[in-house]
């Protein structure tokens, strides 16, 4: 349990990621009120982590629902095992004899293999999946429904249900009750736009690309050897990319991937060359690093008209003046 | 808070959000865990609860800073100049107002007498988020609901003051001051209760007057929302701001996104086929026929196929740009789409759609998409037998063709046949006219030409209309 919205913030930057305070407030309230939170964005930045780290912080384990076209209750609550049932129909039907031994009348004989059936539609010919899981497990849970948006609305009628009182009846069994809510996370990319009923019972986060300062953040805490200046220079092309009419914008998981890239490629400052390298890691399609190409190159041009003059400058807080040594050991204290 | 809570929800919904009372109900649970002090965390805990849609967002804000930003520091600074006008006078409201209370506590003034009201009572206490409720009630009672623009504003003003009886609570404050005088306070204190009972109502006029002036700006707001939302549905196609091209694009987006949901929810019930015995029987032929894996038999779809020849001329730019919006972003519930544009020349544009995404390749269509010259006077005639020559084998039985155009044809020939050929291959011809039925034929319009060849032709000029006959094409 979360003691405050500064509290999250803080449990969720140990787990390494890096969120503002309206991330943290939503968290915090979906935790006290026992709500499940739709997280909606774009592709990639962090809606899925944030539930995986939110269930590291709580120390509860995460299940997760992958969701997708077709997806329907079988897959995601339970389903009968139908060739162990099979099995066992063939099993009864040479044990048959045994079964029937000693009955008098057709009535006792049809009460006996009653009796069998009963066992048939029992909980060892169920395999459960993850919803079950969520309702079933003993301990509290973190629920991660992702990319809910992938599934069919009929899919999501269900799914409602389910959340409203977490609860499922297996008709042939019985009622199983959830012994604590799990706390859930569905993600969207909103790929189409999910009801209004589903809504209503979620709080509702929007996550954004991060700005600037939030995203070197970010950077740091998961490519913690980077140089500082690279570090930084790589963030504001990110975000200058971001601003382009792409085909597809690229998200946090690809500064991610490209800070990686670069750093495999020793690569030491954002040059063309280091850039037009890696720059497939980014951008997906042809047309988009056309385009991105060029704004790069209008980004260095303007840099090397400025820097003759800035050079000393920009890093006057830091005066012992070290522009081009990569390894400056001092940086890394500083990225807590 | 509960009351300005569900006031606050109303106001939302008054400005098209939809908000639920489920949801009011969570953002008031949501502020019981919570500090309300933190304004940041104040505000993202009840955008949480209340608002579901990144649209509307934008709104959210401009509310949230009109309905709880503002009075409460109104209030605050009416009294804090209440409190610097008094010091003037060389009186410290804050002691005095201790000593009253001490006084009055302490029993010294026989009890019955002084019978305080409310109002009274939260003055003396400075209980400014009580004053702010009696303020709210009394201009509710007073029917602001009813201001309209700001010469109304003294007069609901004066009706709040008196529905609130803020005259009364002076009086009662100068009344108080003789009855502490006659149980022993001093002259000098006695009198400065009646400059603070004046200084108070002044406070109290100056916040119901700041009060009104909100209200207002709030009516107008949800006025103004409700209003661009809905006018944008009727707005005519033929005169579009840019900001109304945008804002249309996100309803456009909407409306496609809804379509999309019925269409997959329909697509699910069809695919649930029948048992496939056959095959069934056939595929379990290996475990002795025992029908271990069950077959379903998956029902054809039957998404159209689609071409769509519009006309960029400027005249029908808008209903082809949003046409087209409608059409690429549905893409999935055709099996094809081929898109041309003409004015006088024709020419195919499927690929710009390919190479850019939507918007984009939108507006470099309407640009003529580098295979047409946009600047002539339209020729439909000489258009349709271009598509005719060079592209009748791309329709058959099962292609809808979707012609967008006002069929102003300049006195050109019309070439109606063209479009005939094309209704005989086509299963379906669809014209969209952004003009009315009653101006088809007359002056330079060949509609009437050309309507015997479509299997349906529609008057098109606003979004309501378009969004009704997509609506039929897709489901
Ligand atoms: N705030 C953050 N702090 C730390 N890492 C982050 C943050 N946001 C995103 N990431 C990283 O970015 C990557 C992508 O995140 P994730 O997979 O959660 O995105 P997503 O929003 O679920 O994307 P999609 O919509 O494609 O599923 C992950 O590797 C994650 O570690
Ligand atoms: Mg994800």
């Amino acid at each position: 349990m979360f003691e405050s919205v500064e509290m999250v913030q803080k449990q969720l930057e140990e787990q390494g990621y890096i969120c503002d305070k309206r991330i943290a407030t939503v968290v915090f309230l979906a935790n006290r009120l026992e709500k499940p939170v739709l997280v909606e964005g774009p592709a990639g930045v962090g809606k899925t982590e944030l539930a995986k780290v939110v269930a590291a912080a709580t120390g509860r384990p995460l299940i997760r629902l992958q969701c997708y076209e077709g997806l329907d209750e079988a897959k995601a609550l339970y389903e009968w095992e139908y060739s162990k049932q099979l099995l066992y129909t063939q099993i009864l039907k040479e044990k048959i004899g045994e079964v029937m031994q000693g009955t008098g009348s057709l009535r006792e004989a049809a009460a006996r293999v009653g009796q069998q059936d009963s066992v048939f539609f029992s909980e060892q010919f169920i395999v459960p999946r993850p919803l079950m899981h969520a309702i079933t497990t003993d301990e509290p849970c973190a629920l991660l429904i992702d990319e809910v948006d992938k599934s069919d609305p009929e899919f999501e009628a269900f799914l409602l249900e389910v959340l409203s009182d977490f609860q499922v009846t297996v008709p042939e069994i019985g009622t199983f009750a959830a012994k604590h809510r799990p706390l859930v996370f569905l993600t969207s990319n909103d790929a189409r736009e999910m009801s209004d009923a589903l809504k209503r019972r979620c709080l509702h986060l929007w996550i954004d690309y991060p700005d600037e300062a939030a995203e070197l953040r970010i950077l740091q805490a998961k490519v913690p050897g980077m140089d500082q200046k690279l570090a930084a220079d790589l963030v504001a092309m990110m975000q200058r990319l971001r601003q382009l009419d792409l085909k597809k914008t690229p998200s946090i998981a690809e500064t991610i991937d490209w800070a990686r890239a670069l750093l495999a490629l020793n690569a030491e400052s954002l040059g063309e060359q280091a850039v037009r390298d890696t720059m497939s890691v980014i951008l997906k399609y042809e047309a988009d690093i056309r385009k991105a190409q060029q704004e790069l190159s209008r980004m260095m041009t303007a840099r090397a008209a400025v820097t003759p003059a800035a050079v000393p400058t920009p890093s006057a807080p830091a005066a012992t003046g070290t522009p081009p040594a990569p390894v400056a050991p001092p940086k890394k204290g500083t990225l807590h | 808070m509960q009351r300005k809570i569900i006031e606050f929800a109303n106001l939302l919904r008054k400005s098209g959000l939809r908000v639920s009372v489920a949801e009011a109900i969570d953002a008031f649970q949501a502020l019981e865990e919570l500090s309300i002090d933190d304004r940041e965390v104040f505000r993202d805990a009840l955008r949480a609860s209340l608002v579901k849609r990144g649209d509307d967002v934008p709104t959210y804000d401009q509310l949230f800073d009109l309905y709880w930003s503002g009075f409460h520091d109104n209030l605050k600074g009416a009294f804090e100049a209440a409190a610097g006008a008094l010091a003037d006078d060389g009186i410290d409201m804050e002691q005095l107002l201790q000593k009253i209370r001490e006084m009055l506590e302490s029993g010294q003034v026989p009890e019955g007498e002084v019978d305080l009201s409310d109002l009274a009572r939260a003055l003396l206490t400075g209980d400014l988020s009580e004053l702010e409720q009696m303020i709210r009630a009394a201009a509710t009672q007073a029917g602001v609901a009813r201001i309209e623009n700001m010469l109304q504003i003294g007069f609901f003003g004066r009706r709040t003051l008196e529905a609130m009886n803020a005259e009364g609570a002076t009086r009662e404050l100068r009344d108080l001051a003789a009855r502490l005088r006659a149980v022993g306070m001093g002259d000098a204190e006695a009198e400065a209760i009646g400059r603070l009972a004046e200084r108070f109502f002044e406070a109290l006029r100056q916040s119901v007057r700041s009060f009104m002036e909100r209200e207002l700006q709030t009516r107008n707001f949800e006025y103004m929302e409700k209003f661009r939302r809905e006018a944008l549905f009727e707005k005519s196609f033929y005169s579009l701001t840019e900001d109304e091209i945008a804002r249309m694009r996100e309803v456009v987006n909407r409306l496609a996104q809804r379509i999309k949901n019925v269409m997959s929810i329909r697509r699910r019930r069809r695919k649930k086929g029948k048992l496939d015995l056959h095959t069934m029987l056939r595929r379990n032929m290996a475990r002795g026929g025992m029908p271990f894996e069950l077959v379903f038999k998956e029902k054809r779809k039957d998404r159209p196929k689609l071409v769509i020849l519009c006309d960029v001329s400027s005249s029908v730019a808008n209903v082809s740009r949003f046409m087209l919006q409608f059409v690429y972003s549905l893409q999935e519930c055709f099996t094809k789409i081929r898109s041309f544009v003409f004015v006088a020349e024709l020419g195919e544009v499927t690929q710009v759609f390919h190479d850019h995404e939507v918007g984009k390749a939108i507006e470099e269509a309407l640009e003529g998409g580098g295979v047409i010259n946009v600047y002539t006077r339209s020729n439909f005639g000489m258009a349709f037998h271009t598509f005719w020559r060079d592209f009748l084998s791309a329709v058959d039985a099962k292609t809808t063709v979707l012609v967008l155009g006002d069929a102003r044809n300049n006195y050109n020939d019309p070439k109606a046949w063209c479009l005939r050929d094309l209704h005989n291959k086509a299963k379906n011809v669809i014209w969209l006219n952004p003009e009315s039925p009653s101006a088809w034929g007359f002056g330079d319009s060949v509609m009437d030409k050309y309507l015997p060849y479509t299997t349906l032709a529609e008057e098109c000029r606003n979004l309501r209309q378009l969004s009704r006959i997509v609506d039929k094409l897709v489901l």
